[in-house]
């Protein structure tokens, strides 16, 4: 039986950000993934939006791991060489009565400690994104509010924790987990493992995982929300624009992606099918759209989807505002209930468990962990996916580092996420895949 | 920089018509493909010209092909300027920036996706264009799997639908007029296969978690299937001009520039561009 340190469960962004910061100890790490590619659950339908931290609660985990987080991310991007873009954001409200909300995210805001926060007229909001309906009645401000790739982000954290010797096995769920006296075992179809720790990284089955091995405190239900992508054509606001009406239920954000697309939000809503989106809800996004920024040409949508947010909730029905780790057993840490503003705290979450798993093994430090990641930056004059201009240097990179499908590839080197949506350059790379040993289309 | 009187993007029908008629003059003729003829070349079905295949009504095209047009094959062209430079991409040159006197656009056009349509569900794996199935068929062999939808009963939706019945694949044509579209003679699919038709219909919602195992209609009709084929229309492709304010030196040809059901009125398009181009070029001499 293979022995470990630590096991991590789900390879999501939180998943490879525990396994990387494990790594800055000397805890042997196995990162096991039910899917057959890393960030394939919540971390793939995300709203790319690093949060400035003026909505959480002040003196919440949330509160100060978003404005931490937030804060780092630069460094962070910098360090595992994926774009981040610090793009600042504007909260609008066009109608009066919405006014004291902005004015309680701006108070919120300055207890969090975040920077730069600014209350906005109307005119002056309207000035500074031109695309805006006219009349709104303020602004709440936040420069320090960006953008990242939410699976390069994941998948450079992942390819990092390797580099530094963790191990990871995808296609392998986690079936049982057993409790015994040097720790657990941890049981999949193809192998059982011997671990001194856990962590429960599962996402949306983070409380179905903690089950295998002990009763969840807390427990997730899922709800999501729906996304349009427009072509790098269309027009966009600088900043990402938050736009909630005193209806609930009715705003939408707006978000300029650091690869060049416009990307709007819908509001949250229940889902019966995890990512499944709703033609009446695409088409009505479409309308809110066209109300709050009026000369997006809404021709111009290239792809929909769904995401999924896991909501934590207590036996009594209670839900739970903040992020919850739970530690059931000496050596067991579950991350239940990371939504919103997850991506933004996933790094400073992976480092909170990785400290909590090396002081339970008093661990000493990695005195060779690198916290340096190469980007995918080969590239040649052979363009295959012609409307990102992806070249075939990149795509045999990807496949080298461990893409094994064209959606992982996509993913790594942004191949088929233009206007043509991979209609043109699918058949080449799923040639170059079969050529490298990996099945067919 | 190499300096061009005319650099024609694309070598499909148009920019090899436009190539011919323009020859005299320095020509630089550029596709991404490996070999002249764009979309025909994945057209296997007769029909064109002389009831001909795809590739044969290009070799008719391509007969007696002026020598003195520079080719650049296997070559992307990235941007163009407002000065007249265009900047290429080529597997064999690598990058290359050249100069032009005027520019004939012959990019055809691309298919919308099936992610650009309001249709709910699931983004599952099986999900295909009808000419991104074309190409995977006939330029590489490969056979979906059935049953099948197509969603689109136009020319393309049809040809597919024959190609799909052909191969032996159960084939359900949703059509959202309320009629089938497409010219009679792809029309004759129909009578010959027991491909199904679905009019004033459209799909709502696909499903399938991993692998697309059905799709239900606006009606509320279910239609089991593993693959789907968007057929729901063309979009010329323009972008690379988008940033452009139409300049005199610019003009555009063939599907790029409105989409034709026929491609004898491409050639002719194409021819005509040429030849106005080359006229112009000359008069100014």
């Amino acid at each position: 039986m293979k022995q470990y340190d630590a096991i991590v469960i789900g390879a999501g962004i939180l998943g490879c950000m525990t396994a990387r910061s494990l790594r800055r100890w000397n805890i042997s790490t196995l990162l096991l993934e039910k899917e057959e590619d890393v960030c394939r659950g919540i971390t793939r339908a995300n709203s790319a939006i690093v949060y400035a931290g003026y909505d959480n609660k002040p003196g919440s985990l949330k509160a100060a791991l978003t404005v931490r987080g937030n804060a780092d991310m630069e460094a962070l991007c910098e360090e595992l060489e994926v774009p981040f873009s610090r793009c600042g954001s504007l909260l609008v409200a066009y109608e009066p009565e919405a006014v004291p909300k902005l004015e309680k995210k701006l108070s919120n805001g300055r207890k969090n400690g975040v920077p730069g926060l600014k209350l906005l007229s109307g005119p002056e909001a309207e000035a500074m994104e031109p695309m805006l309906k006219k009349g709104v009645a303020a602004a709440l401000y936040a420069p320090s509010t960006g953008t990242v790739n939410p699976w390069l982000l994941g998948i450079a954290a992942y390819e990092n924790a390797l580099q530094n010797g963790a191990e990871a096995i995808l296609g392998r769920e986690v079936l049982a987990i057993r409790p015994c006296p040097e720790g657990y075992q941890v049981e999949t179809r193809e192998e059982v493992y011997q671990t001194r720790m856990v962590f429960n990284c599962a996402g949306a089955f983070a409380d179905r995982v903690q089950g295998l091995a002990f009763a969840p405190e807390v427990k997730l239900k899922l709800d999501g929300a729906e996304y349009l992508v427009f072509d790098r054509l269309a027009k966009k606001p600088e900043r990402v624009i938050f736009y909630q009406t005193q209806s609930s239920g009715k705003g939408i954000t707006a978000i300029p992606c650091t690869e060049g697309n416009l990307l709007i939000a819908g509001v949250r809503k229940d889902m019966t099918i995890p990512y499944a989106t709703s033609p009446e809800g695409l088409v009505e996004m479409l309308d809110r759209v066209k109300e709050l920024l009026p000369e997006t040409d809404t021709g111009l949508v290239i792809r929909s989807f769904g995401a999924v947010r896991p909501n934590p909730y207590r036996d009594s029905g209670e839900s739970i505002p903040d992020y919850v780790i739970e530690n059931p057993a000496p050596g067991f840490y579950s991350l239940i209930g990371v939504k919103t503003p997850g991506l933004t705290c996933a790094e400073g979450l992976g480092m909170l468990l990785a400290q909590r798993g090396a002081e339970y093994l008093s661990a000493e430090e990695n005195p060779d962990f690198d916290p340096k990641r190469r980007g995918i930056s080969e590239k040649d004059n052979d363009i295959l996916c012609q409307c990102e201009q992806i070249s075939r240097a990149e795509i045999l990179e990807a496949i080298r580092r461990g893409a094994s499908t064209v959606e992982a590839v996509k993913r790594r080197v942004g191949s088929g996420m233009g206007r043509c949506q991979g209609s043109r350059c699918s058949g080449e790379i799923a040639r170059l895949l079969e050529e490298y040993g990996h099945g067919s289309l | 920089m190499d300096h061009y009187d005319i650099l024609i993007i694309g070598g499909g029908a148009a920019g090899v018509s436009a190539a011919r008629a323009a020859s005299g003059r320095r020509v630089l003729l550029a596709d991404r493909g490996p070999a002249l003829g764009g979309v025909l070349l994945q057209c296997t079905h007769r029909g064109f010209g002389n009831n001909q295949t795809g590739p044969e009504y290009m070799e008719h095209l391509l007969r007696d092909f002026p020598e003195s047009v520079e080719l650049a094959l296997n070559t992307t062209v990235l941007s163009v300027s407002p000065e007249k430079t265009a900047l290429l991409s080529g597997r064999e040159f690598g990058r290359r920036e050249v100069s032009f006197d005027h520019l004939i656009l012959a990019a055809g056009c691309r298919e919308i996706p099936a992610g650009a349509l309001p249709i709910g569900g699931t983004r599952p794996e099986g999900v295909y264009t009808a000419g991104q199935m074309q190409a995977l068929m006939n330029l590489r062999g490969y056979v979906p799997e059935g049953p099948a939808v197509i969603l689109g009963s136009g020319d393309l939706g049809l040809i597919m639908a024959k190609h799909l019945a052909e191969a032996g694949l159960e084939v359900t044509l949703v059509e959202k007029k309320d009629s089938c579209g497409g010219m009679a003679r792809n029309r004759r699919c129909l009578s010959e296969y027991p491909i199904r038709l679905l009019c004033g219909d459209t799909l709502a919602v696909l499903h399938g978690e991993k692998k697309l195992s059905g799709c239900t209609t606006a009606k509320g009709v279910y239609l089991p299937c593993k693959s789907l084929l968007i057929a729901v229309g063309l979009r010329p492709e323009q972008e690379l001009i988008a940033h452009l304010a139409q300049p005199e030196w610019l003009t555009l040809c063939g599907n790029c520039r409105q989409v034709h059901p026929m491609v004898e009125a491409v050639v002719q398009e194409g021819k005509q561009a040429g030849a106005a181009v080359k006229k112009a070029i000359e008069v100014c001499l």
